[in-house]
């Protein structure tokens, strides 16, 4: 490679867009030629610089509410109209009864089974991720803003009536930014807020109703991943927009935390 | 899927993505004002086209590139001008490797002074600059939101980074005058 092709890909170098085999031959010619070195240098520079999230607009507070305000209303008295058109023939009531009853009847024959928890564990997962998204839009991300486990874990003391675990796991890129109380699964429960890069983590946690540990199960939709596991009496609820290998590894973390 | 559950799903998917969205239009657009036009134009757009937002594709950069497209035709024909001259001073690739002026960048460069170099960058450089350095988007993404071939993203990026750097270590030298 010559420094004409390595000016080339320089950027893509820096930028991990590179195949692994230009990769290679970029790392020899560097190795070699000082010239493309500084040019590295003075790329390095630039992007340390701008890797400063205080450099980013910060969204003005009114415009949640601008946009919210502006979008289509749900109008409900359509809906309304719809419905009154339908009209039940006096037999089907009986009928419906009926029916209703044996579904039911055979929900719970099929639940005993297990079959449903799959799907339940679905739904708490689409309600974490509301959770989630709730607490990031609504400016609401803590209640005690706090990077210390020791101020965390005294703070839920006599808003909840257990005591999460609480961990900081800030030197392996994780770090604790607050908790909060939270409202998920019909129960309070606590939220543990972390930071990763710009991303930042929800973790929900509250008891078990059984002792049995659960390992890491993995749920993913609309770009959020979510990770559910069960250890040491307590319900462990992960949500964000990290990928799916980020979360992995906060998740052992969590589960070892020493 | 009925009208509410179009709403919650659209709120649940785009809402987060109103920091990026206004980030974006900020540096596009210059001003606060305009930059919450452009978000406001482009969620209401993005209402009216959700029915061609495929499942499990990447919304993102579905969304971002709204926002740009809107923010563009708002810049209109004095900034299209401007483009037009980046597009001819772009076949001009030997110049960019000239050697770089042997300066070091002050690590404490302040926020504003950065601010200053992107914002004088012209939009087709700035506009590449953000989405990778400020909204951490991957070549293709950039692609996608921009319209533009990934070697054009490559090659904006590098004349955009030079740019800076030249910007940003004039700026210490006058600092130290």
């Amino acid at each position: 490679m010559n420094c004409q092709e390595c000016h080339d890909y320089i950027d893509a170098y820096i930028d991990n867009e590179l195949d692994i085999a230009s990769t290679i031959l970029v790392k020899q010619h560097l190795r070699d030629c000082f010239g493309c070195q500084q040019l590295l240098e003075s790329r390095k520079a630039v992007g340390a610089l701008l890797d400063n999230p205080q450099v980013r607009f910060e969204v003005p507070d009114s415009l949640l509410g601008r946009i919210q305000s502006a979008l289509p209303v749900f109008r409900p008295e359509v809906k309304q109209q719809s419905r009154t058109r339908f009209v039940i023939p006096w037999f089907s009531i009986p009928l419906a009864f009926a029916a209703t009853i044996a579904v039911t009847l055979g929900l719970a024959f099929l639940n005993q089974g297990g079959v449903f928890d799959r799907s339940h564990g679905s739904s708490i997962a689409q309600d974490v991720i509301s959770s989630h998204v709730r607490s990031l839009l609504a400016t609401h991300l803590f209640d005690v803003p706090s990077t210390d486990q020791h101020t965390v874990k005294p703070w839920f003391d006599g808003k909840l009536k257990f005591s999460p675990p609480v961990h900081d796991f800030a030197e392996h890129g994780f770090r604790l930014t607050g908790g909060r109380l939270d409202y998920l699964n019909g129960r309070e429960v606590a939220a543990l807020v972390y930071q990763r890069r710009l991303h930042i983590i929800n973790l929900f946690i509250w008891p078990s109703e059984s002792s049995r540990n659960i390992v890491a199960t993995s749920f993913s939709k609309d770009g959020y991943n979510v990770l559910h596991w069960a250890h040491e009496g307590f319900e462990f609820w992960a949500v964000s927009d990290v990928n799916a290998e980020d979360m992995r590894a906060f998740a052992d973390l969590e589960l070892q935390p020493s | 899927m009925n009208d509410e559950q179009t709403r919650t799903r659209f709120e649940t998917l785009l809402l987060p993505l109103m920091k990026d969205a206004y980030n974006l239009s900020r540096w596009l657009m210059k001003n606060q004002e305009d930059a919450e036009d452009m978000v406001q134009e482009s969620y209401l757009r993005a209402y009216r086209f959700f029915g061609t937002f495929h499942e499990g594709s990447n919304c993102r950069a579905w969304f971002l590139r709204i926002v740009r497209n809107t923010c563009y035709t708002a810049l209109g024909d004095h900034d299209l001008k401007q483009k037009q001259v980046l597009l001819d001073a772009e076949a001009d690739e030997i110049e960019d490797t000239s050697p770089l002026p042997p300066v070091t960048l002050s690590k404490k460069a302040t926020v504003e002074a950065v601010r200053e170099a992107i914002a004088a960058l012209p939009v087709d450089f700035r506009e590449v600059v953000v989405l990778r350095e400020l909204e951490g988007l991957s070549y293709k993404e950039i692609s996608e939101v921009s319209g533009i071939p990934l070697g054009t993203v490559m090659s904006r990026l590098a004349r955009a980074r030079r740019q800076l750097y030249l910007l940003l270590s004039d700026r210490k030298q006058h600092d130290q005058l």
